[in-house]
């Protein structure tokens, strides 16, 4: 990063030795990666041409063809973000607020955001504290450009008097070149927007498993239930997986799908045979949702709350209601008309008669039965809440930089995993129980398991704060949304990013995988709904129609309708599956990755259900395809 | 507190005006009245803490007048306490691929509750109890000295030592519900000869122990000593979530 041959190139040798002078004192308190990091904003040239080199800039983009001139234009905000930074960390301040004073004006809407953040940094003091503006500075902004139009833009640049911007544009930006028509403005619109500019083609090109996992076979008690729901259980296992079978859809294995063992999953202990069953049971009298037949949405409202909610979650089988609060409390409430009841102390468990056939009953404490238990344990609001498929664990993640471990038996907490140091925004339980992700504010997202007190894996690449952590359906892979604007995918198994998407405008909310493993919806402050397409690395839709925050996202059990819940107190359902239907993906789209996206959003949208000032928080689709959402009333 | 629209107080002092224009030009439209003497107190607080550490630098390095450079070392040195960022870019990337480099663990079988030793859990009891001064030399039959260690998991011999010597000694193994239960485990109770018609060994509602000296601050991975003495009846052991696991005498602790 510190390139030293370059320092001796400047023509100020006063300079070069204020500038050791300056990094020796820094370099004692801080990392010395930071100062090293800031330090390769060397100088390019003299501060007072910069307004010169970006203005011939303008100049020479807006005079170029038409059809250039959308794809050059990307250039601007890169280049205007890194030469004011540069002008600032060299401390000329006044150069610096003049040439922003001149030149934000021309960026685009969507990233008004960040140039006020920009504003505030006049001095170089001000650099050191802001880790996102330091990512941003070390990582190259990612552009992609036609052939055709690169050719013109380095040609331009080559010249003797550009030369300055040319070695700016080499030094901080990553030009992806793609060979083909160059892309109109509206399709330039759609992907750009995030911190880091767009994915690089390779970086969406590595294979995804994205199927699901094959259901395990259980003996199911040949009763009276029809057992079309899934094949293989009840009807012994004849042939091998691998071999084609006559008639039962599901003994092929998925090419799409990861190896059973790809990752260590625990084992199915006899009571999650027996929820399977249950789940079996209830998926017959599932109600098939369609534009048709809308599910009915029922709505918790959490009153007196304060604004102080800040997580909800619900269980897989929407028996128990989990809401964290900004007064660092954890309620659990039971939906059902059964009590939430914890386990009998120590003396009074040695009373019970151990041999009896109701000793799961009797060991439960029937005086301290009550509707709502609260659990105290963390300092700070409760970010993030997650209850485990097995409904024994309850987690939390807060702001004191723990994610809790609650059992639901006791009620009581019985881990504190500490790694992050800072905000931990989300948490999630994997879909079969055992690992869990978390991601904070230190812009990375962890794996755990219940039982290592240090994360299994880290996920290290965002530029700021991860938002939101998901776990694909098949527990093999981690979705993250930040506030750099961007979403990653990540594997379990060795800790790689495997997708990047970008297109969202503002900081990312909401995730939600399909039922089927193959898709992705992520929702954003912008109030769009993007949907993506995992194994083609491809944006398949965008859902426009909510005017706030999308905080909440939710597939319903078979996939046939998406629940979105926002900030603007309305709940909106989307048609899913004519969202997918017809997707295009000819080479010429895979291999660049530009689709046109259909306005489309007025057709797929199903509904539209406004509550009385009540945010969205939390959607859930029960398992016969009821809404449950969720919110606390803040009236205005 | 209902949020407020932005209410800028059109005769209000100046440093509140300022303050108002400070949240504006940062984009911030939407807030309480009351943010506004918070973030004055703030800013007082700051600059007074700042300019009481520069007078200390200053005074340390036998200077007349508090100047700029101290100022500038209190900067520093506070915001390296109070202000930490998170760690940098490339640490991060780095220790990634630390961690990401060794495989997953194998998960193993039928290990019911799968949690972290447990001294990384917070599962352990948070208190002991001060045993009571002896009345007199017979301390049979009234004072018995059922002691319950519980220490962290270490290597040291469990060697289970009763304060006075007594006829009965019962083995328990106790469960604590099925989430609970850590298979194997077991604490030694001894009760009183004279308590000997109660043959199981927890009787609830124990009459009150006295000089019961509670310990908040020993939770989590510490070593815990738990010393019951119970005047009359047998020990009482409040936590559900008590692990039970084989006790040691530890001299360091109160003797009883």
């Amino acid at each position: 990063i510190l390139d030293l041959y370059e320092f001796c190139s400047i023509s100020f040798p006063l300079k070069y030795f204020f500038f050791l002078f300056a990094v020796g004192v820094v370099a004692v308190e801080d990392q010395p990666d930071v100062s090293a990091v800031l330090s390769a904003y060397n100088q390019q040239g003299d501060p007072a041409m910069y307004e010169e080199y970006y203005s011939g800039l303008k100049h020479f983009i807006e005079c170029s063809l038409d059809c250039h001139r959308a794809e050059l234009s990307q250039l601007f905000y890169p280049l205007f973000v890194h030469m004011y930074l540069e002008l600032v960390y060299n401390q000329h301040e006044n150069e610096a607020k003049s040439f922003f004073e001149k030149f934000h004006g021309d960026q685009e809407c969507y990233y008004q955001d960040d140039l006020r953040v920009l504003s505030s940094l006049t001095k170089k003091e001000h650099m050191k504290g802001n880790e996102t503006m330091l990512d941003f500075r070390t990582s190259k902004f990612v552009l992609r450009i036609s052939r055709d139009s690169y050719q013109l833009l380095k040609r331009h640049l080559q010249e003797k008097q550009n030369n300055q911007i040319w070695n700016i544009v080499q030094e901080h930006l990553y030009i992806d070149i793609f060979d083909g028509m160059p892309r109109s403005k509206q399709q330039i619109d759609a992907m750009v927007g995030s911190l880091a500019g767009e994915a690089k083609r390779e970086a969406n090109k590595a294979k995804v498993f994205f199927g699901l996992l094959k259901e395990p076979e259980i003996e199911v008690p040949l009763d009276d239930e029809d057992e079309e729901g899934e094949n293989e259980e009840g009807k012994p296992k004849k042939k091998k997986p691998k071999k084609d079978s006559m008639g039962s859809k599901s003994k092929k294995q998925d090419p799409n799908a990861p190896p059973q063992n790809r990752i260590p999953l625990p084992e199915l202990k006899d009571s999650d045979k027996l929820d399977k069953i249950m789940n079996m049971k209830e998926t017959t009298k599932r109600v098939r949702l369609g534009p048709d037949c809308l599910p009915s949405i029922c709505f918790y409202t959490f009153l007196n709350a304060y604004q102080g909610l800040t997580a909800v979650d619900v269980t897989d089988d929407s028996s128990l209601i989990a809401g964290g609060f900004a007064d660092s409390t954890v309620r659990v409430w039971s939906v059902t008309p059964k009590k939430l009841r914890s386990v009998k102390t120590a003396t009074d468990l040695s009373l019970i008669d151990k041999e009896s056939d109701d000793v799961l009953e009797r060991i439960m404490d029937e005086k301290t039965a009550s509707e709502l238990k609260i659990l105290y344990g963390h300092s700070g609001p409760v970010y993030g809440a997650s209850f485990s498929p097995d409904r024994n664990y309850l987690l939390s993640s807060s702001e004191d930089g723990t994610v809790r471990l609650w059992s639901l038996q006791t009620f009581t907490c019985l881990v504190g995993y500490k790694g992050h140091n800072y905000p931990v925004w989300d948490t999630q339980f994997s879909p079969y129980g055992y690992y869990f992700v978390s991601g904070g504010h230190d812009r990375v997202a962890r794996l755990w398991a219940t039982d290592h007190y240090q994360p299994l894996r880290i996920f290290a690449g965002h530029l700021a704060d991860v938002n939101c952590t998901r776990f694909h359906p098949n527990s093999n892979y981690v979705a993250t949304g930040s506030a750099d604007r961007t979403v990653r995918l990540w594997d379990v198994l060795n800790g790689n990013c495997v997708r990047i998407f970008t297109g969202h405008k503002g900081p990312i909310h909401s995730l939600a995988f399909s039922p089927n493993g193959r898709f992705l919806a992520t929702g954003a402050t912008d109030g769009r709904v993007l949907l993506w397409d995992i194994g083609h690395g491809l944006m398949v839709g965008e859902l426009k129609g909510h005017t706030d925050t999308v905080c909440s996202l939710k597939f319903s059990r078979d996939g046939e309708i998406l629940a979105s819940g926002s900030m603007d107190n309305t709940v909106r359902l989307w048609d899913a599956i004519k969202a997918f239907e017809d997707l295009e993906t000819d080479d010429f789209t895979t291999a660049t990755g530009h689709i046109n996206l259909p306005e489309n959003s007025q057709d797929l949208l199903l509904g539209t259900y406004m509550t009385k000032s009540t945010p969205v928080v939390h959607l859930h689709f029960t398992r016969r395809n009821l809404v449950l959402a969720a919110g606390a009333y803040s009236p205005q | 507190m209902e949020p407020a629209k932005m209410a800028s107080p059109k005769s209000g002092p100046k440093d509140a005006l300022v303050m108002a224009q400070i949240l504006k030009d940062m984009g911030i439209t939407d807030y309480e009245p009351k943010v506004i003497n918070q973030m004055l107190e703030f800013a007082f607080r700051y600059v007074t803490t700042i300019l009481d550490d520069a007078k200390i630098y200053s005074s340390h390095a036998k200077k007349a007048t508090v100047d700029a450079d101290d100022v500038r070392l209190a900067i520093q040195c506070r915001s390296d306490q109070s202000f930490t960022s998170p760690p940098p870019r490339d640490f991060l990337l780095d220790i990634a691929r630390q961690k990401n480099q060794t495989p997953l663990p194998l998960i193993k079988p039928y290990s019911g509750l799968r949690l972290p030793p447990d001294r990384y859990c917070l599962t352990a009891p948070n208190y002991r109890l001060k045993p009571l001064p002896k009345k007199g030399p017979a301390a049979a039959g009234r004072i018995t000295v059922p002691r319950l260690s519980v220490g962290a998991v270490s290597s040291r011999p469990s060697t289970p030592t009763l304060g006075t010597p007594s006829a009965q000694s019962v083995a328990v193994s106790t469960k604590v519900g099925a989430p609970v239960s850590v298979p194997g485990q077991r604490f030694t109770v001894q009760i009183p000869p004279s308590q000997s018609a109660a043959a199981k060994p927890a009787v609830p509602a124990a009459p009150a122990v006295q000089n019961v000296l509670i310990n908040p601050s020993l939770i989590g991975p510490k070593n815990i000593l738990i010393t019951t003495n119970v005047v009359s009846q047998n020990t009482p052991v409040e936590s559900p979530n008590a692990l039970k696991r084989k006790h040691e005498d530890d001299d360091d602790y109160d003797n009883l």
